[in-house]
C-alpha cells in the first residue's frame, strides 16, 4: 500500500512541472489558435505537394519514351535530383523556423489539462497512410518426447507434448497517441492444449508517457513486466525456443505479465548508462503472488546498467526484485540478476558471441500445517552461449538449474540448438532438450512420469509488418 | 527483515546517484549546444553547419550497415544529454526511435523541438510507383534513403538542419546560416572540380551490391546496370550471379561498387569472373581510410570512380 500512495504521488509530481504554474491562460489560448493554424497550413501544404506530385507523373506518363531503355535501378526522371554539377538551391525545403506544430519538450499543466484535438492528426495523413504501425508475428511449435511424458503432461509445452501447435499468433499495434504519449497494443492467439480451438487474449495495453520532466517517463497498462532481460521479450523474439526454466517455474508459463504503472528514470550524469524503474501493479500472477488487488499490491524494481567496453563489445548487468502477496496474505519476494554480454566485430552485420545468466532468489512465506509461517528461500538459474558465425546461421546452448518454489527438489536441463533465418522475418529452429528432476513426485500424472525428458523441438516463426527494433 | 534491507540499499543508492548531479555535464552554465546525429554523415554535416556553437556525437560508425544498427543503451545515453538529434529519416535510421524512447528525454521524442529529419523537401528517388512487399526484399516504401553523400543534396540537408537547430537555440540562427553558407560555398567549390573530374566516364554503367549509390550516380551521369544482392538485404542466388555475370560481359562493365561491411569477397569473386573490379567505397563518412569528413568522402568515392572507370 506504501509503495502505491509512494508512485500515486511521484507521478503527481512528474505530471507537474513547475514551470508551467506562471503561464497565463490568454497567451495559451492564443498560442493553441496559432498551432491550429500552422497545422491547417501544413495540411494544405501536404495537399499541394501530393497533387503536384501525381501531376508530374500523369504529364511523365503521357510523354514519349526516350530512346535510352533505363536500366535497372535508374530512377525516373521525375524523381532524379539535378543536372550534375549543379548543387540545388535551399528552396525545396519548406520547413521554416519553428514551424513544428507543438513542442512537447516541457508541456505546462495547462497543455496537459486542456482538451485535445488527436483526430486533426487524422486529417494531416498522407493517402492511405494510418497514423500507427501494424505487424503481425507468428510462431509455431513442433515437438516430439517420451510417451511418459505425455501421459505426465509434465514436458515443456505441457499438455502439448507430440504435437505441432500454433504457440502464438500476435498482432501489434503500436504509435503515438499525441505529442506526449504512445501506446502499444497487442492481441495474441495460440493453442494452449492439444483439442482446444485457439483462444484471443490480450498481451500487453500500454500508454507510454514520453514527455515527462526529469529523465523519466511511465508506462501503464496491462505490460510484460521489465524484471530481468529476458522476461520483457514476447515468446517468437526470444532467442530459444522455450523460455528459460527459471522464469517458467517462478512466474508460470508465460512469464511475468502484469496490470498497473511502472516509472523508469534514466540519470543523465553518470559516465554509464544506468535505468533505474519502480512499479506497482495487481499481482495476478498466481505462481508467485495472486493476491491480486492493489490494496497489497505487486511492487517492482529494477536497475540495469550498461557498459560499452569497446566499439565491438557490450556488458549489460541488472538487478530486478518483485514483491507482492499470495492469496492467503504470504509474502513473496523475488530477487533477480541479469548479465548479457555481446561481441559483434567491426563491419559484421550480426554478433559473433552471447553470452548471458539471469538468477531468480525467491523469499516465500508458506503455512505449515498448525498454522506457523515458514520461509522458503529457493534459488534457479540459466546460463547460455550462443555464436553467430554467419548471417543466417546460428548456435547455441542453455543450461537451466531450478529449484521449486515452494516443493522440495530441483531440476536441470541442457538445450542446444540451431537457428537459421532465410531472412529478417522468417526463422526455423531445431532444438533437442534433455531434463532431470531430482524427484518424481509432482511430475507423475496418469501414471507417467516427467522425471527425465528428452524432447526434439521445432520451431518456425514469421513477422509480417512492423516489427520494432530490440535493443540490446 | 529482508525486505527492509533491500529497501535501504535502494535509499543509499539513490541518495549517491543525486549527489552526483551537482557533478552533472548538465550542470554546467554556458555549454555548448548537444546535438547527437543517428549516423556519421549528418554529424560532420551538423558539425559544418554549428561550428563552435555545437558538440555532435554520432549514433553509429561509418563501417557499419545503418539499417541493421544494433540499438544500445550507450546510444540512449547520448540521447538522454542531447538538445537535439539529427536523424536521417526514410526508414534508414527507424531504430532511432526505439533509442530515443530508452533515453527519457522529451526534448527530442518525435514531434520534439529538438528532433531533426533532414530527408524534408529532399526529392526522394526510387519511390515506388506500384504496391510493394518484402517478396521484394528490404523495399523501401518512402523511396531510396541513401542520399546523404549526394552533394547536391547538401544545401536542402543543412538547411534542414540550420531550421532545427535555430528551434532549438534561436539566438545563434544567424551564425549557422553564416556556417552553412561557407560550408556550402567550399563545398561548391569541389563540385566544379569533381565533375570536371567525372566528365570522361559520364554515362558508364556500374554494377552496386546493395543499391546505396543512386544518387551519387545519378548527380555524376553515371548508370546502375544492376546489383549483386538479387533483391535489396537478400543474398543472391547462383543463377542471379550467373546471369549478372553474362550481363557485365556483355556490356563490359568494370566497376562493382560494394560497401565495407558487405560480403567484398563475393563482390570480389563476381568481379574476378566478370573482368570487372570490386571498388570499396566510402558509403558514410569514416567508412574507409581518408574519409574523414563530408567532403573527403565524397572526395574519396569521386577519386575512386574516375580511376576505376576511366
Amino acid at each position: 500500500m506504501r509503495g502505491f500512495i509512494i508512485l500515486v504521488v511521484w507521478l503527481a509530481v512528474a505530471v507537474l512541472p513547475v514551470p508551467a504554474l506562471a503561464q497565463v491562460q490568454d497567451t495559451e489560448a492564443l498560442r493553441r489558435e496559432l498551432e491550429q493554424l500552422r497545422r491547417q497550413q501544413e495540411q494544405y501544404q501536404k495537399t499541394i505537394e501530393a497533387l503536384s506530385e501525381r501531376l508530374k507523373r500523369l504529364e511523365l506518363q503521357t510523354r514519349p519514351a526516350t530512346s535510352q531503355p533505363p536500366a535497372t535501378g535508374v530512377p525516373p526522371a521525375a524523381g532524379a535530383p539535378p543536372a550534375a554539377g549543379a548543387l540545388t538551391p535551399p528552396a525545396p525545403v519548406v520547413q521554416a523556423p519553428g514551424s513544428l506544430p507543438t513542442s512537447p519538450s516541457s508541456p505546462s499543466a495547462l497543455d496537459l489539462l486542456s482538451p485535445r484535438q488527436p483526430f486533426s492528426l487524422y486529417q494531416q495523413r498522407g493517402a492511405g497512410q494510418l497514423l500507427f504501425d501494424v505487424g503481425i508475428s507468428g510462431d509455431f511449435i513442433g515437438n516430439i518426447t517420451q510417451r511418459n511424458v505425455q501421459k505426465a503432461q509434465d514436458g515443456t509445452f505441457s499438455g502439448q507434448e507430440n504435437r505441432f501447435f500454433p504457440r502464438e499468433i500476435e498482432l501489434s499495434l503500436f504509435g503515438q497517441i499525441d505529442p506526449y504519449a504512445r501506446a502499444d497494443v497487442r492481441i495474441e492467439a495460440g493453442q494452449e492444449s492439444a483439442g482446444e480451438e485457439s483462444g484471443v487474449n490480450l498481451a500487453e495495453a500500454t500508454i507510454t508517457l514520453l514527455a515527462l520532466p526529469w529523465g523519466t517517463q511511465a508506462k501503464i497498462g496491462q505490460m510484460r513486466n521489465r524484471y530481468g532481460w529476458s522476461n520483457v521479450i514476447h515468446e517468437h523474439d526470444l532467442p530459444w525456443v522455450d523460455r528459460p526454466d527459471v522464469y517458467r517455474i517462478f512466474f508460470g508459463d508465460e512469464g511475468l505479465v502484469e496490470s498497473g504503472g511502472e516509472a523508469t528514470w534514466v540519470p543523465d550524469f553518470l559516465p554509464f548508462y544506468l535505468e533505474v524503474l519502480g512499479g506497482v501493479f495487481d499481482g495476478d500472477n498466481e505462481t508467485a503472488f495472486g493476491f491480486g488487488r492493489l490494496t497489497a499490491p505487486l511492487a517492482t524494481g529494477r536497475v540495469r546498467a550498461f557498459f560499452e567496453l569497446t566499439d565491438t563489445m557490450g556488458l549489460q548487468i541488472g538487478t530486478s526484485v518483485a514483491s507482492g502477496e499470495t492469496p492467503d496474505r504470504l509474502r513473496s519476494t523475488l530477487v533477480g540478476y541479469d548479465v548479457k554480454y555481446k561481441l559483434r566485430p567491426e563491419n559484421w552485420l550480426h554478433p559473433l558471441l552471447t553470452l548471458s545468466s539471469e538468477g531468480i532468489y525467491s523469499i516465500r512465506e508458506v503455512e505449515n500445517g498448525v498454522g506457523d509461517k515458514r520461509t522458503r528461500d529457493r534459488f534457479g538459474a540459466y546460463g547460455w552461449a550462443e555464436v553467430q558465425p554467419w548471417r543466417r546461421w546460428a548456435m547455441g546452448t542453455r543450461y537451466d538449474w531450478t529449484q521449486y518454489p515452494t516443493n522440495p527438489g530441483h531440476q536441470w536441463a541442457v538445450e542446444p540448438y540451431l537457428t537459421f533465418m532465410p531472412s529478417e522475418f522468417l526463422r526455423f529452429r531445431a532444438a533437442y532438450k534433455h531434463t532431470e528432476r531430482s524427484n518424481r513426485e509432482g511430475f507423475d500424472l496418469n501414471g507417467g512420469s516427467g522425471r527425465i525428458m528428452d524432447e526434439w523441438i521445432f520451431q518456425a516463426t514469421f513477422i509480417l509488418g512492423a516489427h520494432p527494433a530490440h535493443p540490446f | 527483515m529482508r525486505t527492509r534491507t533491500l529497501a535501504r540499499l535502494g535509499v543509499v543508492i539513490a541518495i549517491l546517484l543525486a549527489a552526483g548531479a551537482p557533478f552533472a555535464p548538465g550542470a554546467q552554465a554556458a555549454r555548448k549546444l548537444r546535438v547527437v546525429a543517428t549516423i556519421p554523415d549528418l554529424k560532420s554535416l551538423t558539425e559544418a553547419v554549428g561550428g563552435d556553437l555545437v558538440e555532435v556525437e554520432s549514433l553509429t560508425r561509418g563501417t557499419q550497415n545503418f539499417h541493421e544498427a544494433e540499438v544500445r543503451p550507450s546510444m540512449m545515453l547520448k540521447l538522454r544529454r542531447a538538445d537535439a538529434v539529427v536523424e536521417n529519416g526514410l526508414d534508414l535510421d527507424a531504430w532511432a526511435d526505439v533509442a530515443i524512447e530508452g533515453a527519457n528525454n522529451p526534448e527530442i521524442i518525435r514531434g520534439g523541438r529538438g528532433r531533426i529529419e533532414i530527408s524534408k523537401g529532399i526529392e526522394v528517388l526510387e519511390v515506388p510507383s506500384a504496391r510493394v512487399d518484402r517478396s521484394m526484399g528490404d523495399v523501401h516504401p518512402r523511396g531510396n534513403p541513401h542520399f546523404s553523400l549526394d552533394p547536391g543534396l547538401a544545401p536542402a540537408i543543412t538547411q534542414n538542419i540550420v531550421d532545427g537547430l535555430a528551434r532549438v537555440a534561436p539566438e545563434s540562427r544567424a551564425v549557422f546560416e553564416q556556417n552553412r553558407t561557407a560550408f556550402l560555398a567550399q563545398l561548391a567549390q569541389r563540385m566544379a572540380e569533381w565533375t570536371k573530374t567525372m566528365e570522361p566516364v559520364r554515362g558508364s554503367k556500374v554494377v552496386v551490391f546493395h543499391p546505396d549509390f543512386i544518387y551519387l550516380l545519378t548527380r555524376f551521369g553515371l548508370v546502375q546496370a544492376g546489383t549483386v544482392e538479387d533483391r535489396p538485404g537478400i543474398p543472391p542466388s547462383p543463377q542471379h550471379l550467373v546471369n549478372l555475370i553474362r550481363q557485365m560481359k556483355e556490356e563490359k562493365i568494370k566497376v562493382i561498387l560494394v560497401e565495407p561491411w558487405n560480403d567484398i569477397k563475393l563482390a570480389n569473386r563476381v568481379a574476378e569472373e566478370a573482368g570487372a573490379k570490386a571498388l570499396v567505397m566510402a558509403t558514410a563518412v569514416g567508412a574507409v581510410k581518408g574519409a574523414d569528413n563530408y567532403i573527403t568522402a565524397i572526395d574519396y568515392n569521386i577519386t575512386a570512380l574516375a580511376k576505376a572507370l576511366r
